[in-house]
């Protein structure tokens, strides 16, 4: 489908197959610059980064990349309209292929790259022939520009200054077609500079078999209403002049139609030259640039002789646009000197002198939660969470306060405390021994469960890994409790995980506890192990979070962050204690060290 | 980036391997002559250039019937002609009335096959006697009777093209001969951007251009090309022209050759090339620099440098500028003692800064022709630097 008047009836919603940030941003200000309020650009397929930072007028905007089509939510793939292929020549027939399949409701798209194989735009070519749906520009294409509605890749150009000396934002009477992409965009030029407006324009790009034929983009521009000239640049080699000039002796297409066919230069030469386009080079006479000129002049269209003569039909036409030009004075200081904010948050920040949280009022967020609340909230970066997680944390927070003075951080916060050191000091220094081997457990046992559920790892050869390179599983092991003498604290965290149907992680852990308390009875499930676990069962149901985002909070500490709050409050109570106490600087005795050699 | 022929020993290779057929054929580049050992003195053979060169019988590059002894002679004469790059096979007796023509190309509907029982080497004027087929419109059955071999085997052919990325396929003359074939003659054309995934079955090594002569100067563009996700293209039409052209765009580049022709300066016209698809400054100063080579090498009296282009969409023009500037720097001395102007028209994203460094650049050097926007239709700066050409 290539009917300018029913695409038009649709929002363009556009993925980025591959990333291009100089064209992606042209998009965008294309959008600001024609009055949009929403970006049209939603999704970008590329490598490892999770956003790419783009401009939206003056404000900075986040669009999400994704690594592949099946990561994309299926909200965003069902809304996406276009596509804007960037990947290499090599990789587009498959990057290609798959949009078609995973995009249900496609309306078409753009194919950037050239040294495209002849074979690989064949069998796109044919696909969209069979489904009809959607058309597919290019290889090697510039793109399309439709006037305050959609330029989907380069054309017009990358500079949004260029684009307001183009005037791309008022459409017109006058389509512009042709395989290259520069002249294209001169085109365009030369075309607004005289006053007059395009109603679209398109690249087929060089190559010898463009999906969108010319044939195509003419039958286009006869449907489409607004358009009344068609401005047709076509170079030397290959035959689809011979096509277009049978639609107008057809009749196919009646509205006006002004040509320059390039390429005469070759008559110089015995042997036929190759220009730059893939398809530029004439071996037979039909594919002479001269040749196709007259095919066209006598099928009725206006066709010049040179350039200038081409320049001069143009400027022939009758002038439809006597409106003054848009004064673009307020957007054009809203592009000037935008720069890239030093930091990015999505927490919290201050407008106009009042402090806003997660978007809220401060006075209103921090009245409408608890404290457990607002730690959870702010953790995950989200405005609502469930009450079950708000209660479990709620409880994680209070049972993780203190666990006596003999773990490494409260006697590093004691022995800081007693050198004489201030709060944040004795603080910090408790806090720097939370590590793999203290505190840390939770985190790491998270990452265990998550791994070994979603990986569906047998809980038996789940152990027997850790066996085998004799490494303690994080989460399991207790020095005083065994399964003979429970710990009465993992009683009450197992309480929780009654509030959620799918316990899928708890019973992973219960399962490999189940393994190890057989060989050694104090391998229990360990408070951290519990919490990691019933934590991952409430966050996956009622915060309905996937593997992979679950994945993401184990990376970046989540788990670990609970236990870094909840212990500073010990580590506080520690430092306070001791300053109360006033107890002396800390020394150890000689008995107390042992001295090998 | 485009069809290229490819060598009619690798064609042959790719061919028979496929067709499950021996091929004796031996290829001498050069003065490599390690063949010779491998010859059977019994047998006569055929030698002919292997270069793309078209109607080689009319122009004598094929030698019929040649006895082993005699081959070296054989190949010496042609290489007196100018060439470097052979095939020799053994030879087979046959009759002119045998001979078949037989060509396959890849179109948008599938594959156009023309055929002829009148093959050989008057083809191109036996039009009349060639029947065109389109598979799958046509059956591989109704080629196949036309000419008297079998469907399979025109069935086999496009399986081949299929997988070598092969474009265009000629065998002229095919020879039908009680029940045995014979492919005398094969051309083949490959789709170059199909190199990657043909794994090497052919390379840029076997076309033909690679056994053309070329100037230092065109042979570094072609392997910046190939290094660069941006395109150059440089071929050398007169070595001393007048006009030299710098030029971007695939299309612009065409309107702007055409435009010294429509002048009546085509003769003068020294080079044909272009840049595009955004390159970064030292790219293009490489670029530069060759072209620059070409022109100051250049016997002509008087010359021109046009640095032309269209307005980009995504070419960077501060960027690509940049390069072109530090590139004429180098030579800037000699550009003065030769008086050559230089005439500059461009567009596209950052042209005011681009063209304000050129400008600036050119006056200081006391280079300057002109340089000018797209406020200028793309193709007046020829006539400016042409009448400069003019009044020297």
């Amino acid at each position: 489908m290539f009917n300018l008047e029913k695409l038009k009836q649709i929002h363009p919603s556009i993925i980025v197959i591959g990333s291009h940030p100089a064209i992606i941003q042209s998009m965008l200000d294309f959008d600001y610059l024609s009055g949009k309020t929403d970006p049209s650009v939603k999704a970008i397929l590329a490598g490892n980064r999770r956003f790419e930072r783009y401009f939206f007028g003056k404000k900075e905007l986040l669009i999400p990349v994704f690594p592949t089509l099946s990561d994309i939510p299926q909200s965003i793939l069902e809304s996406i309209t276009y596509f804007f292929n960037t990947t290499s020549g090599r990789r587009v027939f498959e990057s290609t292929q798959e949009a078609l399949q995973l995009l249900p409701n496609l309306l078409g798209g753009v194919i950037f790259a050239e040294n495209v194989p002849e074979i690989h735009a064949l069998k796109l070519f044919n696909l969209k022939e069979k489904s009809k749906k959607f058309f597919i520009i290019g290889p090697s294409s510039v793109g399309l520009l439709i006037p305050s509605y959609l330029k989907l890749g380069a054309i017009g150009g990358v500079d949004y200054r260029q684009l307001i000396a183009s005037e791309v934002f008022t459409s017109g009477n006058v389509a512009i077609f042709s395989a290259s992409g520069g002249m294209t965009n001169e085109i365009i030029r030369i075309v607004t500079q005289q006053g007059k407006r395009l109603s679209f324009a398109l690249a087929f790009g060089g190559d010898r078999f463009p999906i969108l034929t010319p044939k195509d983009a003419f039958l286009a521009a006869e449907d489409d209403s607004q358009t009344e000239a068609i401005l047709y640049f076509g170079e030397i080699g290959g035959t689809d002049e011979y096509d277009l000039a049978k639609l107008l002796q057809e009749r196919k297409v009646t509205k006006q139609v002004i040509c320059y066919i390039g390429g005469t230069v070759a008559e110089l030469f015995k042997t036929p030259l190759q220009f730059g386009h893939a398809k530029a080079m004439a071996k037979k006479g039909e594919e002479t640039a001269r040749a196709k000129r007259d095919a066209l002049r006598n099928a009725g269209a206006s066709v010049a002789e040179s350039f200038s003569e081409f320049v001069n039909m143009i400027k022939s036409l009758p002038s439809v646009s006597n409106k003054p030009r848009k004064n673009y004075t307020i957007y054009m200081n809203d592009l000037k000197d935008r720069r890239s904010a030093l930091i990015t948050t999505s927490i919290s920040y201050d407008k106009e002198g009042n402090l806003l949280i997660l978007g809220e009022d401060l006075l209103e967020f921090t009245k409408s939660h608890s404290f457990a609340s607002i730690v959870a909230c702010l953790f995950l970066g989200k405005k609502e969470i469930s009450t079950d997680l708000e209660e479990f944390v709620d409880f994680t927070l209070r049972i993780l306060v203190d666990h006596g003075p003999y773990v490494a951080g409260a006697v590093n916060t004691i022995i800081t405390a007693r050198s004489g050191r201030d709060l944040v000091s004795s603080l910090a220094s408790g806090l720097l021994t939370i590590g793999p081997r203290f505190g840390g457990a939770i985190n790491q046992a998270a990452a265990n469960w998550l791994r070994g559920v979603r990986d569906n790892i047998a809980p038996y050869d789940f152990v027997e890994e850790f066996a085998r390179s004799r490494e303690y599983i994080a989460g399991i092991g207790h020095r005083k409790y065994r399964v003979d003498l429970p710990d009465p604290r993992v009683e009450e965290i197992m309480k929780f995980v009654k509030r959620v149907d799918d316990q899928r992680f708890t019973n992973y852990a219960k399962a490999v506890e189940e393994i190890t308390v057989a060989k050694k009875g104090n391998l229990i499930l360990n408070i951290d192990g519990a919490i990691a676990a019933v934590l991952l069962d409430i966050l996956k149901e009622k915060e309905e979070m996937t593997y992979d985002s679950l994945q993401r909070l184990i990376d970046n500490e989540f788990f670990n962050a609970l236990f870094v709050l909840s212990r500073s409050v010990g580590f506080i109570a520690h430092f306070l204690d001791q300053k109360r106490l006033d107890q002396g600087l800390f020394r150890l005795d000689e008995e107390d060290v042992a001295y090998v050699k | 980036m485009a069809r290229k022929r490819i060598s009619e020993y690798k064609a042959k290779m790719l061919l028979f391997e496929a067709l499950g057929l021996p091929y004796q054929g031996i290829q001498v580049r050069n003065s490599d002559l390690s063949f010779y050992t491998s010859l059977d003195n019994t047998k006569t053979y055929v030698v002919k250039v292997d270069q793309g060169v078209k109607k080689r019988f009319k122009q004598g590059l094929i030698h019929l019937d040649i006895h082993s002894e005699m081959l070296l002679d054989s190949i010496e004469d042609l290489r007196n002609k100018g060439y470097s790059q052979f095939l020799i096979e053994p030879y087979y007796k046959h009759k002119a009335e045998d001979e078949r023509y037989l060509a396959l190309e890849r179109i948008r509907e599938g594959i156009a096959v023309y055929v002829s029982k009148k093959g050989g080497i008057d083809i191109e004027e036996q039009q009349n006697f060639v029947q065109q087929f389109i598979i799958p419109q046509d059956t591989y059955q109704e080629v196949a009777k036309y000419i008297g071999i079998d469907a399979k085997l025109v069935e086999k052919i496009i399986k081949v093209m299929d997988k070598f990325y092969i474009s265009f396929l000629e065998i002229n003359p095919l020879v039908v001969k009680e029940n045995k074939l014979l492919f005398l003659d094969l051309a083949v054309e490959v789709d170059s951007a199909g190199s990657f995934f043909v794994k090497d079955a052919w390379n840029e090594r076997d076309f033909i251009d690679y056994a053309v002569e070329h100037t230092v100067e065109e042979a570094v563009v072609e392997e910046l090309s190939t290094r660069s996700q941006a395109s150059f293209k440089l071929v050398v039409l007169n070595p001393n022209g007048s006009i030299f052209m710098l030029l971007s765009g695939g299309g612009a580049s065409i309107v702007l050759a055409d435009e010294v022709y429509n002048q009546g300066f085509g003769k003068e016209l020294a080079n044909y090339g272009e840049y595009s698809g955004n390159p970064n400054a030292e790219e293009t100063y490489i670029y530069t620099k060759q072209l620059l080579s070409l022109l100051l090498k250049s016997k002509a009296r008087n010359k021109i440098l046009i640095i032309a282009g269209g307005v980009a969409n995504f070419t960077d023009i501060r960027i690509t500028f940049r390069g072109i500037i530090q590139a004429l720097t180098e030579v800037k001395h000699e550009l003065q003692k030769q008086n050559i102007k230089v005439y500059v028209r461009r567009g596209g994203p950052y042209q005011e800064e681009g063209l304000a460094m050129m400008k600036s650049f050119l006056e200081k050097e006391k280079l300057l022709g002109d340089v000018s926007g797209p406020e200028m239709v793309l193709t007046d700066i020829v006539g400016e630097a042409l009448r400069f050409l003019k009044s020297e």
